[in-house]
């Protein structure tokens, strides 16, 4: 993991502030899924065709961490509006890369992973109920990283949305694979060590069977 | 040395100085001198202004003092205790309790006395315990160097519970109160600013002190905070450990830091990181002494069904509601009773018994009708904890259900815990239970949660026998 780690961090053109495609990057090195997407720069012309519909279209922007506030993310595009949303989002953002991904389909709600790293203990993994939201329901549960599954189940039983992975509604969501996320991303954390100082991945969904993350932020010292 | 077998030394020392020993008994000199008349140790007063202290000759200086002193405890103000134990340092004196305050948590000069002394411990390889230390405890070796009333003579003897306690006073409030119904504390610490020995130090003397079997810790910051938890995690394969972590809020963090000069981290993270390394979390004092009280006298419960044995309607109803809320805690069940034993408590009671879960007796009930129903109720494979309602007004009943509760948590592996009320008897009566070998508390919710540390400690002791 350490070559891979490295050839990461050689990749960057921000080496402070990675942007949301690198942070995603950054993820998949743990085996965490994340949408097809594609990064454009400022000139490049929209060439999407490996991609399936519908899209969504995003800033990509180390600057912008809150991106829907700026009118940075335009969703819902089929194959016939993509290309004028994509031209729409580089006249905003003139010289800021543009990212256009799959949009997930998902059923259940928004989880959201993160580190922080506090004062005294270091690294701590953070599940919560996710989305824009996140910070007025509170429901979270923490523990220090590395984390194994076990304590990441034990994570998600603690929070107040933990019902829905008992069949809610007939919702069939795979907790033992999101708690195997948790502890990935717990892992990485580690690995990645004193320099890491914050990592977001809200919102995350369950969508075709998998847990996929369809927002990363990464932050380093 | 090996620090931990140094520490024996310093909890059990036959020979005592105390540098700043005073005639009066409104100085801390004076008061730390007397409390330590009982432990029938050699004590070594020091004190230039004095000659004699209730018929002890006084030393006026550190240089007169004997050789091979054990313990130093110093209660002369801060510049002058460091002053004093570079002296005794050259003396070859190994331990210390630092009483005084006015170290770190009242500013940059403070702060540069106490680098001074954990320096000092660190070069000379000797333990300092403090500054701002209420000091140390252990009623069965007779040493208490506790400055305040802390309810010393109703602390039972025996004891198995350590309470390490970075707050003195929050420690001797708390386990004062709690000995007016009966407590077994085999040990108190009092850390303070803990410049040298911290929690970690008497977390790994106490779990291997034979005569423990329970630690408890208020701490306002962890120290060498992954360590702390790591080496808790090891010893709660053995022993349970409960820590009360205060500085939650942004406000309690700033008061903290008012309190021994040091921030605490974010309490989230703290919650979480104390379950995933099998550490009971409580949040006040009182739970502090209920949770190590049932730990330290009851084992684990093998599942969390529990019993309801009741002689007041009223008080069942209310304890099932408790049982069956949603807690943080482990979840309680009430179990489903045999047909078996509802028969054999219908028979031994009455026919009109309410026999579903909670077991209702009525106040007509007696002695030998709690017995028998209490018989069945441990005798039910469906039954994992049993919370016991007794009362003592009804006529039937006397003082020997002390005794015959006792005689049942005796000859089983099944947990009993006793809710009880007697009006303004109630504590007095609680210690008796106590004094017996019953766990009891004046309320069910407090009763109630008692269970839920026992069902947590269960649960906590098999996921560390797992990954062992």
């Amino acid at each position: 993991m350490e070559k891979k780690l490295k050839r990461w961090f050689e990749t960057l053109d921000n080496k402070e502030k990675p942007d949301e495609f690198d942070a995603k990057q950054l993820v998949k090195l743990y085996s965490i899924k994340v949408p097809k997407g594609k990064r454009l720069g400022p000139e490049d012309e929209l060439n999407i065709d490996d991609i399936k519909p519908p899209y969504v279209v995003k800033v990509c922007s180390s600057t912008i961490l809150h991106k829907t506030e700026f009118k940075g993310v335009l969703l819902n595009n089929d194959k016939e509006c993509v290309q004028d949303n994509f031209k729409l989002m580089q006249d905003r953002f003139p010289k800021e890369n543009i990212l256009v991904e799959n949009q997930s389909t998902y059923m259940g709600p928004e989880f959201i992973i993160g580190i922080i790293k506090d004062p005294a203990l270091g690294h701590a993994v953070m599940v919560g109920a996710g989305g824009v939201l996140t910070e007025i329901y509170k429901d979270t549960a923490f523990r220090l990283a590395p984390c194994s599954v076990t304590d990441a189940t034990d994570m998600i039983d603690e929070l107040v949305l933990s019902p829905v992975f008992d069949n809610f509604r007939g919702m069939n969501l795979d907790k033992k694979k999101l708690a195997q996320t948790i502890s990935q991303v717990s892992r990485l954390a580690h690995d990645l060590g004193d320099k890491l100082s914050q990592l977001d991945i809200n919102p995350i969904v369950f969508s075709d069977g998998e847990w996929i993350a369809l927002d990363v932020k990464v932050m380093f010292e | 040395m090996d620090r931990i077998a140094s520490l024996k030394r310093f909890l059990n020392p036959e020979k005592i100085a105390v540098i700043g020993a005073s005639k009066s008994k409104n100085k801390v000199g004076g008061i730390v001198f007397r409390r330590l008349l009982d432990s029938r140790r050699r004590l070594f007063p020091v004190n230039p202004k004095e000659t004699a202290i209730e018929g002890y000759k006084v030393s006026p200086d550190i240089q007169s003092l004997p050789k091979d002193i054990d313990l130093a405890i110093i209660t002369i103000s801060a510049a002058a205790a460091v002053k004093s134990v570079e002296t005794c340092i050259e003396k070859g004196i190994p331990n210390y309790i630092i009483v005084a305050g006015g170290f770190g948590e009242v500013g940059s000069q403070g702060r540069a006395l106490e680098e001074k002394l954990t320096r000092l411990a660190k070069e000379n390889h000797v333990n300092i315990l403090g500054p701002n230390s209420l000091g140390i405890f252990l009623p069965d070796e007779n040493i208490d160097t506790i400055f305040v009333e802390h309810g010393d003579k109703s602390l039972d003897r025996k004891g198995r519970v350590a309470c390490i306690v970075q707050s003195g006073s929050v420690g001797v409030e708390a386990l004062g109160y709690a000995s007016n119904t009966g407590y077994g504390m085999r040990a108190f610490v009092g850390l303070g600013n803990k410049c040298d020995l911290d929690e970690i130090d008497f977390l790994e003397y106490f779990a291997r002190d034979e005569k423990t079997n329970c630690l408890g810790f208020y701490l306002e910051n962890i120290e060498r905070g992954r360590q702390f938890l790591t080496v808790a995690k090891e010893v709660a394969r053995e022993k349970p450990v409960v820590v009360l972590k205060a500085g939650r809020t942004h406000t309690a963090a700033s008061a903290v830091s008012s309190h021994t000069g040091k921030l605490a981290g974010s309490d989230n993270v703290i919650s979480g990181a104390l379950k995933q390394f099998g550490i009971q979390r409580v949040y006040d004092d009182e739970e502090f002494c209920d949770a190590t009280k049932v730990l330290s006298m009851l084992s684990g419960a093998l599942g969390n069904r529990v019993a309801v044995l009741t002689a007041a309607g009223g008080y069942g109803v209310m304890c099932t509601d408790f049982i069956e809320k949603k807690d943080m805690r482990a979840p309680l069940k009430m179990a489903k009773l045999s047909k078996d034993t509802q028969k054999r408590i219908k028979e031994a009671t009455f026919p009109f018994t309410a026999c579903e879960n909670p077991v209702d007796i009525t106040a007509s009930a007696d002695d030998r009708m709690f017995s028998q129903s209490l018989d069945a109720l441990i005798e039910d494979d469906g039954v994992d904890i049993i919370i016991c309602i007794a009362f003592f007004a009804p006529p039937g009943i006397s003082e020997n259900l002390i005794d015959i509760i006792a005689d049942k948590i005796k000859k089983s592996d099944k947990p009993i815990i006793v809710f009880t009320k007697y009006g303004p008897f109630t504590d007095n009566r609680i210690k008796n239970l106590y004094t017996a070998g019953v766990v009891a508390y004046p309320s069910v919710g407090r009763a109630v949660r008692a269970a839920r540390f026992l069902v947590e400690r269960t649960k906590i002791k098999q996921r560390l026998d797992q990954k062992a």
